[in-house]
């Protein structure tokens, strides 16, 4: 199981399951995204709490999620800093917004 | 006549302490019994016992820092040629004759003991084991500065003869078994390569440049504590080791190639796998940029991080952190930081380029154009697509400054421009650090001119208040207290012992420079250091010199400007002259070469078989009954230095004028008692300034000589021609005098020195060392007294060649760090 997946507040919820997002991952997560954004979620919260690593294809994972969403809105919160600081450091935190928690985010996109 | 120090008493209790030290790592570190452990195991726990104490200070002056809220300087090398450390440890800590007790209760001797420690030789020469003299002198002055390098698994590779030919043997120094090195994983780096630059938008619609696909290594910090003399400071020195992200490529893996997969992680290893000797050829050489990025991204992620964690703003980075950029070797510091700042702090361009100015200071230790660093464009643009976008508008900025100078002159952007035009662009490192930095430094007085008439005149008549000099200088504590105990004991006795940290006191010698009884006890010194250097040079070649014979040494890389084979040729002429002419030598001459040459250096190779044949030559000729002894120490190394150096008493310091940026082997034979025989270049004009005319040996052609005679042509066939003697020495290098079942094997020599011009011109400059090199022995042989006068005026005067006073220059001129 990729993640475990849940709706609030007319968002989706999505608690990522694996601790490193790399090329093993990426594709499934990828194809994840693609499917859940394809049933019509609008806002999707990506919940990074357990992901300690995400390499260049796992981030391409989530930017092509991003982009299968076409104008939805794709956030992310409860990252660790190693990920967090890969964000800033292809300045990604400027294309997604970053939230420190669940209820953050929830409150934000709501 | 004398002053004593009172001894330091040593307490049975601290004794009984340290003992028990080593005994719980032997068990508990190493898990045997002590009875069944070895010397190199007393070695590990001793080290280890001495590592707990340094862990307890390092943590205290950390706190300290912390609380004073203090400003620290990071000093980015990719060499620290750090050299054993536990009797320099432990002699900072106060703690030589306790652990020196405490092994012998343990049945070690102390001098065997520390012949243990592996020699980590994570540096080539000069600029490495300066980096390691500052922050011994850091530590010891009570400043926060640390270094910041590369986990090297192999150094410099170890040296060793076949017939007289170099052989390069891989030095695996046992990095991951170190007794000193604390990992500190928690702290790891992702460092980014390759991939490329999407120009995208971000939420607010703003131009938004993201880096993507690229591949990642880790870095993983590495701290080597040093301790200060005193031990009340304990700064570190980080180097960082790179790991691949993963233990495989899962996808190669997925696909059935196990071995392509682990092939890959390797690869991403491979990054501080190895040490690149000085003077190979380095252009497009890709491990070596990756690893110059490597050590930049390491480096400016974890002062970042620090320094966030400490203030929560990036705000007043500038007041908090000063970088010093040893070479152009971290000089992409400057694009990473702007990286830093724009991309991940969201600064805007304006403010990033102030606060990198503001941080960045460079140290150039080069004129020779070649071994200024360029990096092609299109390698760059490969390997780090952001920083190559980020070195474009660097360059765009600056040039529209240039214009402002220079309105219509095309010639100067041309020459200041980052980027150098041609068949293939390339991206200028020294302009870059130039650029990005507030502050750039030559090492000696002359050296800082040069760089300011003529290596870089045009960014000198831009910002001449960026330049200024920081003349080079040494530490006593391990170049003088740790190297020549003998010397070190006596200075104690004669005038105390305040000169281990205050290098000006030595001073107070002079008045004993003439008094024969210290002269004695002086020169007695001298002779055991002799005799010590004779049982390493018989031990490691088989070859036997007398300590009663001169010894003159030149040690040092093997390069064509340091001009060993001008030491040759003067070689020659003794021994042709001894052999034809029947005239001996004013006094029995041991010669002592050491140095390595790079792995791809022809000629420096050469000459090394040279030496080692001229060795076998003349070492072996009964005619000349000892009278020249010919030695080429193998594998130079800091362990090597501290006994080769204090047995010297001529040190030879014979480059061409204007090609050694400063030397700081001068510094190191002249307080150790050896008289210099040299030019004037580098910081041989501040020694011979500073221990007076009569007790050195200047001979040869100026720098303005040097450049006058390059502009009317040297003419090297003229003097072979028209002078007999330089005629006789160059036959004997060319003939088969020295490669007998080897013919012409030297020919290439001379052909350099007629065909190819003499570009360094030792025939310019033969006849005038051969005149000071018969002085010296004159001298030398006809009063032992006078020659023991000078060599003593010589300790007196080296004050100013301290590291102590080098980085107080620093930090008060260019970093603006304090004691604590």
């Amino acid at each position: 199981m990729l993640c475990n997946k849940r709706e609030e507040n007319g968002i989706t919820i999505l608690e990522v399951a694996e601790q490193r997002i790399d090329a093993m991952v990426a594709p499934a997560f990828k194809e994840y995204l693609a499917q859940v954004a394809g049933q019509g979620s609008t806002k999707i919260l990506l919940d990074l709490a357990v992901v300690d690593f995400m390499d260049s294809s796992g981030l391409g994972a989530v930017v092509s999620g991003l982009k299968s969403m076409a104008g939805g809105e794709l956030a992310i919160c409860n990252m660790q800093m190693p990920v967090k600081e890969l964000f800033k450091l292809t300045r990604m935190d400027r294309v997604f917004k970053l939230y420190d928690s669940v209820e953050q985010g929830i409150a934000e996109m709501s | 006549m004398v002053k004593k120090c009172a001894a330091k008493k040593i307490s049975k209790k601290s004794i009984n302490t340290f003992n028990k030290s080593i005994l719980h790592h032997v068990k508990y570190t190493l898990g045997k019994q002590p009875e069944q452990s070895t010397p190199h195991d007393i070695f590990f726990a001793a080290a280890s016992a001495c590592h707990d104490q340094m862990i307890d200070r390092l943590l205290e002056t950390e706190e300290y820092y912390s609380s004073k809220g203090a400003k620290r300087l990071y000093y980015l090398s990719m060499e620290f040629l750090i050299g054993r450390s536990l009797h320099n440890n432990l002699s900072n800590l106060g703690l030589y004759e306790v652990c020196k007790e405490a092994v012998a209760s343990l049945g070690q001797n102390m001098d065997d003991l520390l012949e243990h420690e592996h020699d980590p030789a994570l540096g080539n020469g000069g600029l490495g084991r300066l980096a390691a003299c500052f922050l011994d002198s850091l530590a010891s002055l009570d400043m926060p500065g640390y270094g910041y390098g590369i986990l090297y698994e192999y150094g410099l590779f170890q040296q060793t003869f076949t017939n007289g030919y170099q052989r390069e043997k891989p030095d695996h120094w046992m990095a991951h078994n170190s007794p000193w090195l604390v990992p500190r994983l928690d702290q790891s780096c992702i460092v980014p390569i390759y991939g490329h630059v999407e120009h995208g938008l971000d939420f607010d619609g703003g131009y938004n440049p993201m880096w993507l696909d690229w591949q990642v290594l880790i870095g993983v910090p590495y701290d080597f504590p040093i301790v200060g003399y005193g031990g009340k400071t304990v700064n570190y020195l980080r180097l960082f080791a790179a790991y691949s992200s993963n233990d495989f490529d899962m996808d190669i893996f997925n696909e059935g190639d196990y071995i392509r997969a682990v092939q890959q992680k390797i690869q991403s290893e491979t990054v501080s796998k190895v040490l690149y000797p000085t003077d190979e050829k380095l252009e497009g050489k890709e491990l070596r940029l990756i690893q110059e990025y490597f050590l930049v991204a390491c480096s400016i992620r974890d002062i970042v991080r620090q320094h966030k964690k400490r203030y929560d703003t990036m705000d007043n980075f500038a007041d908090k952190v000063a970088l010093q950029l040893n070479d152009t070797h971290p000089a992409l510091t400057v694009a990473e930081l702007m990286r830093v700042l724009v991309d991940e702090e969201g600064y805007d361009w304006d403010h990033a380029w102030q606060t990198t100015r503001q941080v960045c200071a460079y140290t150039n230790h080069t004129l020779l154009p070649e071994a200024l660093e360029r990096w092609p464009v299109a390698l760059v643009e490969r390997v780090l697509p952001r920083h190559m976008q980020i070195i474009y508008e660097i360059n765009h900025q600056f040039l529209q400054e240039v214009k402002e100078k220079w309105p219509g002159d095309a010639s100067k952007t041309a020459v200041l421009s980052i980027i150098e035009e041609g068949a293939e662009r390339q991206v200028r490192m020294a302009n870059l650090a130039i650029i990005g930095s507030h502050s750039v430094n030559g090492v000696a007085a002359v050296h800082s001119e040069l760089v300011k008439t003529s290596l870089v005149p045009d960014f000198y008549a831009l910002w001449p208040e960026k330049f200024n000099n920081k003349t080079n200088g040494i530490t006593q504590r391990r170049w003088l207290l740790q190297s020549n105990p003998g010397l070190a004991g006596l200075i104690n006795e004669t005038i105390g012992d305040a000169w281990i940290t205050d290098l000006d006191r030595l001073r107070e010698l002079e008045k004993f420079a003439g008094d024969p009884a210290f002269q004695q006890r002086f020169m007695e010194i001298k002779r055991a250091n002799k005799e010590r250097l004779g049982r390493l040079i018989y031990d490691t070649t088989r070859i036997t010199v007398s300590p009663d014979s001169m010894f003159d040494v030149q040690a040092k890389r093997m390069h064509e400007y340091k001009r060993q084979l001008l030491n040759v040729l003067h070689i020659i002429n003794d021994y042709q002259a001894l052999i034809e002419d029947g005239q001996e030598p004013p006094v029995a001459k041991t010669y002592v070469f050491a140095g390595k040459a790079a792995p791809g250096y022809y000629l420096a190779k050469l000459i090394i078989k040279l030496i080692n044949n001229m060795g076998m030559v003349i070492n072996n000729d009964p005619r000349v009954k000892d009278l020249i002894k010919v030695v080429l120490q193998p594998d130079y190394k800091v362990s090597v230095a501290e006994k080769l150096i204090p047995a010297a008493e001529l040190s030879e310091q014979i480059s061409t004028a204007g090609y050694e940026a400063s030397g700081t082997g001068n510094m190191k034979f002249a307080l150790n008692g050896a008289l210099t025989i040299g030019t004037l270049d580098g910081a041989n004009i501040e020694i011979a300034e500073d221990v007076g005319a009569d007790n050195i040996y200047i001979f040869g052609l100026t720098v303005d000589e040097v450049h006058a005679l390059y502009a009317a042509g040297h003419r090297p066939w003229d003097l072979y021609n028209n002078n007999s003697t330089i005629h006789r020495i160059l036959d004997g290098l060319n003939g088969d005098l020295f490669c007998p079942t080897e013919p012409g094997l030297f020919k290439p020599l001379f052909d350099r020195l007629l065909k190819g011009g003499d570009h360094f011109l030792l025939l310019a400059d033969l006849e005038s060392y051969l005149v000071a090199q018969n002085q010296a022995s004159i001298d030398y042989q006809q009063s032992p007294a006078d020659w023991a006068c000078r060599a003593i005026l010589n300790v007196a005067r080296m004050g100013k060649f301290s590291s102590d006073r080098t980085i107080k220059q620093y930090a008060e001129e260019i970093w603006g760090i304090e004691r604590h």
